[in-house]
């Protein structure tokens, strides 16, 4: 387990007083939040901070840490594992906001006791006597889907990181794969819940649920909006003008189409059904977009020179007012 | 640390549109269900009163969350806190649209 230094992760000086704390973590918290930053491992730096400001924000937990932080041996990044007893004479509580997952570091200084005293803020704590127990926390994470996947279903692998203590109280770090077989008909911003998947119970208390929330890939030829699905499809400028049967290849696989005569900007075609499906399945729209040909042979260019004969009074700039 | 090949696949629940209760969505957000009653009367979060009893959708889990993370790390008033939520949405759903028309890539 590696030492943490939190003052370090804040910028500020193991004097700080808590007010300097406070406006540290805040000012840091503005820059990496991952709803506002998009720099790679901001959600990561983010845990960080919290991780940090959870430990020196509180008076009891900041003293125990400091007496840590005092060992010859505790540097950051170094190989670290706390002396007997060093909490003795201080109490914590589970100032958790949201289940965070804290760091090894963290759940092995902080994460036993603040179990043990069942600290909670309202939470489904229950006490049998002496003994806490607590159904396990709920984890949250985000899963990248292919709106393809959406059609067919998928499976997926997922890594979950998780502690748990082993029957000496010490805190047990696992990793594995789960495999998630996800059905069809899923649509961006839904959940996908894997029942007893989250952080362990305590006292026997049932483990949390792992929340998936669902995300699609950027997909340069279609995009969903809730349960309907849009995709752009070109026409040449005889389909668009004269009409036209056409075939498209969909997320749900090639269908003809019919374009009909006249060409409209903007114009958009709507397959009933044809979206996400489901017992309300979605609908998909075409959106049409005209594609001219390339002038690249003596034919095409006398092709291009006919048209502009034939349409001597057409002025394409005349509706803009330019 | 081991890391054991994958568990034979787990078929997962597909949550609906009304999915969360109040407490559900509370233990989401580690705060108390008076957290979210105060949060809906004040109109910051959607509730559906369809079966009668207060269900949130999943968009209204993640807003709740955000509303959350947010009022904790800055110590922010809700109103405060619902106002950058709503902009964050609103920058979400600008860049959805920028991405659409081949403008951004993510």
């Amino acid at each position: 387990m590696e030492f943490k230094d939190y003052y370090k992760t804040l910028g500020v000086p193991r004097t700080a007083t808590a007010d300097e704390i406070k406006k540290a973590y805040r000012k840091l918290a503005r820059k990496h939040h991952p709803d506002v930053s998009k720099a790679p491992g901001a959600g990561d730096r983010m845990a960080e901070l919290n991780e940090a400001n959870a430990v020196l924000s509180a008076p009891e937990k900041r003293a125990a840490y400091d007496t840590l932080d005092s060992e010859a041996h505790a540097q950051a990044g170094r190989d670290f594992r706390p002396p007997p007893n060093w909490n003795a004479g201080f109490e914590f509580s589970d100032g958790g906001v949201d289940g965070t997952e804290h760091s090894d570091f963290f759940e092995q200084l902080f994460g036993h006791a603040a179990r043990a005293h069942g600290g909670d803020r309202g939470r489904g704590a229950a006490f049998d006597g002496a003994r806490a127990t607590r159904r396990g926390s709920d984890h949250h994470a985000r899963i990248e889907l292919d709106i393809l996947d959406a059609y067919e279903g998928a499976e997926r692998n997922i890594v979950l990181r998780s502690a748990r203590l082993d029957d000496h109280g010490r805190v047990v770090n696992e990793e594995r794969t789960l495999q998630v077989r996800i059905p069809k008909g899923v649509h961006e911003g839904q959940h996908i819940r894997l029942a007893g998947r989250g952080g362990p119970g305590i006292g026997g208390a049932p483990a949390g649920d792992l929340l998936l929330e669902v995300l699609f890939k950027p997909d340069a030829r279609w995009r969903a909006e809730g349960r309907d699905v849009y995709q752009r499809v070109p026409v040449a400028p005889w389909e668009a003008m004269l009409g036209a049967s056409i075939k498209v290849r969909t997320p749900g696989g090639e269908t003809e189409v019919s374009v009909p005569a006249g060409w409209k900007a903007g114009r958009k075609l709507r397959l009933k059904g044809r979206g996400i499906p489901g017992s309300r399945a979605g609908d998909l729209y075409l959106e049409l977009e005209l594609t001219l040909p390339p002038a690249e042979s003596d034919d095409a260019r006398a092709a291009y020179a006919a048209m502009a004969r034939s349409f001597p009074a057409f002025d394409p700039r005349h509706s803009h007012g330019v | 640390m081991n890391r054991p090949g994958p568990d034979s696949a787990q078929q997962c629940e597909v949550l609906g549109d009304a999915a969360f209760s109040t407490e559900e969505l509370a233990r989401a957000c580690g705060v108390a269900p008076d957290w979210v009653h105060a949060r809906v009367e004040a109109g910051v979060l959607q509730v559906d009163m369809a079966s009668g009893e207060w269900r949130f959708d999943s968009v209204t889990l993640v807003r709740a969350r955000r509303i959350a993370q947010l009022e904790t790390t800055f110590e922010a008033d809700p109103q405060l806190a619902a106002l950058a939520a709503d902009l964050i949405e609103e920058v979400t759903r600008l860049r959805q649209q920028l991405r659409a028309l081949g403008a951004e890539e993510r």
